[in-house]
């Protein structure tokens, strides 16, 4: 059978608008909601401007007072069941707004501070000849932004591979040995950085086996990165289904192509995570660096030779200077290390993204 | 004695010397198989024959162990933590289990396809199909060819054809499925486990498959766990009826002729099973 529409219909059908229905309130619900927005928020105002109660200490009685505020909306609303959900949601928006502003006022400051260093030579030229009362138009911390970026190559050339070999070890070999190998990484992960500098500087540094140099730092920060990548690769691997290992077992693959060609491609969004979060780790540790890579004001491309700079080592020498134009030299290196990260993660989530072949 | 009754008699003979027939040409044959999990013990002595070229079904309720000994036939069983086994499993006269055996062989040349459709999310369709071969390291040059003839086998090629490049993810549950059977058929098992294959079709997609069963028959040997006793009568040549007692292992209760044990069997248990009175 076939359906006909009368003129008369289509039209009403063509008339017909998009509503919401379950947006619909009654004018007891908007009220409530609005004595419980108006009420906390004019105590706050009054007590702000009328008295002497210091503004940080205002927002802290604002919560508990908004979660009042909406307890009494909801349960003349909603009754007794609306309480706990209304406390629940004010303390779920209360918390993210207060992380949000936290998050934003480091930023602020440091894009505000770190800007008045930024200029071309801060971003090409090293910090020769150059003392702390220089005049911010001289030096520049492309020696350190090199180090940092030398040495933190060179930690995940060493972490990774080791990470993820470990993290399948775990999850895929499934050895004898694995809640052996997992305790050692997870207590290896509660390593204090300065730890990670010391071990390469007893071990390799004093005994003369290598030079205080970049290499060394990357050896210490390989230490400090490699529970963290294995942790997390072992992670995500456990996440890839068994279906997917057994399907592949099924159609005659070895066990080391099951992992090379089904497991790690499934995986991949997940390992990148896995090595950025490793880079996260370290990327802005100062202590182990102290001990293994030095300092060095000239541009170092040896990494095996001569101490070198990196940036956390560059901020940690300059902040502390009673120069002003020595710490906004540090706040310059500051934004240099953040935005090298951030340019770090979004090249990796590019290159991480799932692509099908 | 009339032309008839020789008939009767001949079939009579035949089924009265079937085993020893089944198990002379058999390509495939469980000797008491038995499986444990740890200490429970899920399967008991089972014997079963799988004649070259044939389809198989083990029907059976829920939780009596077609699942676990379909995947004692090509060595997934030991893959499970806890998983024990004792008897053999002769595959063209000799024990897969053998010390000299190895399981990467043994299941490229006995295939499976599982009951939850599992392309390689990472791949393509035409990557999917292809990753038999790669994964086995087979080298093969005719890609293209076993493309097209695989997913033609397995009903999927006309849906497919224009977007061999996509995300096999792309693809419905039914789809998927058929893309794994074509998976598996590229690299040219001679025994093909299908484990409730048809579980989570469509009746469309299902007849399809069941039409690439019969196809496949003709040059490969078949076994297949199902639910649906209707897709048994439909596929299969022999049926296997497995079924367990209560805080019991699994076992075979009678096998035969498809024809036998839906139209003429012998234990009470399998006729209230066929004919849908339990399970």
């Amino acid at each position: 059978m076939t359906t006909t529409f009368d003129p008369d219909t289509l039209g009403a059908l063509q008339l017909q608008k998009k509503t919401h229905p379950w947006r619909k309130r009654t004018t007891k619900f908007d009220v409530s909601v609005a004595i419980a927005v108006a009420i906390p928020l004019a105590v706050v105002i009054a007590l702000l401007l009328f008295s002497g109660v210091p503004g940080a200490m205002v927002f802290v009685i604002y919560l508990p007072l908004q979660m009042f505020a909406s307890g009494c909306a909801a349960l003349a609303t909603r009754g007794k069941r609306g309480i706990l959900d209304s406390v629940i949601i004010v303390n779920a928006v209360g918390a993210s707004v207060f992380t949000f502003v936290v998050i934003i006022s480091v930023l602020w400051s440091l894009v505000t501070k770190g800007l008045q260093a930024l200029s071309i030579p801060f971003l090409t030229q090293n910090s020769t000849y150059i003392s702390p009362s220089t005049p911010l138009e001289y030096g520049g911390m492309a020696h350190a932004a090199l180090g940092t970026l030398l040495i933190v190559t060179i930690s995940a050339l060493i972490a990774v591979p080791i990470g993820i070999a470990t993290a399948i070890y775990i999850t895929e070999v499934r050895g004898k040995a694995v809640p052996y190998v997992r305790f050692f990484v997870q207590s290896m992960s509660g390593v204090p950085s300065v730890v990670a500098g010391l071990f390469i500087l007893t071990t390799l540094i004093l005994t003369g086996a290598i030079n205080t140099s970049a290499f060394a730092g990357g050896l210490a920060y390989a230490v400090l990165m490699l529970p963290t990548v294995a942790r997390t690769a072992e992670e995500v691997l456990r996440l890839v289904p068994d279906d997917l290992r057994t399907g592949a077992l099924a159609l005659g693959s070895t066990r080391a192509r099951t992992v090379l060609q089904v497991v790690l491609p499934a995986a991949k969004t997940g390992i990148v995570t896995a090595i950025i979060l490793g880079v996260a780790r370290v990327i802005g540790e100062t202590a182990p660096l102290l001990m293994t890579a030095g300092k060095n004001d000239a541009t170092v491309t040896d990494p095996f030779s001569d101490p070198i700079s990196t940036l956390p080592i560059a901020i940690f020498e300059n902040v502390a200077q009673p120069y002003p134009d020595a710490v906004t030299r540090a706040w310059g290196a500051a934004l240099i290390l953040m935005v090298m990260v951030a340019i770090l993660f979004t090249v990796a989530r590019l290159l991480g993204r799932n692509k099908v072949k | 004695m009339s032309t008839a009754e020789f008939e009767q008699d001949v079939v009579a003979l035949e089924q009265e010397f079937e085993p020893a027939k089944v198990q002379g040409r058999a390509e495939l044959e469980a000797r008491d198989i038995s499986v444990w999990f740890n200490s429970r013990k899920v399967l008991e002595g089972v014997n079963l024959a799988f004649p070259k070229n044939t389809v198989t079904a083990l029907i059976g309720p829920s939780g009596c162990g077609k699942s676990t000994f379909i995947r004692t036939l090509n060595r997934l069983h030991e893959l499970l933590p806890g998983a024990a086994l004792a008897g053999e499993v002769l595959y063209e006269g000799e024990d897969i289990y053998g010390p000299t055996k190895d399981p990467v062989h043994i299941r490229l040349s006995i295939g499976m396809v599982f009951q939850k459709p599992n392309p390689f999310p990472s791949m393509t369709i035409r990557g999917n199909v292809l990753s038999g071969l790669k994964l086995s390291g087979m080298k093969r040059s005719n890609h293209d060819e076993i493309v097209e003839q695989t997913l033609t086998s397995a009903g999927l090629w006309n849906e497919v054809k224009d977007r061999l490049g996509h995300a096999a993810g792309e693809l419905s549950g039914g789809q998927q499925q058929r893309l794994v059977i074509a998976r598996a058929l590229a690299v040219q098992p001679h025994v093909l486990l299908m484990d409730e294959p048809c579980s989570a079709l469509d009746p469309a997609s299902t007849l399809k498959i069941e039409e690439t069963i019969r196809e496949l028959s003709k040059d490969i040997t078949i076994v297949i766990v199902t639910h649906n006793m209707q897709q048994a009568v439909r596929v299969a040549d022999y049926t296997a009826f497995f079924l367990a007692a209560e805080n019991e292992p699994g076992h075979v209760v009678e096998q035969g002729r498809t024809t036998e044990i839906f139209g003429n069997p012998q234990d009470q248990r399998t006729l209230d099973y066929v004919n849908g009175r339990f399970g």
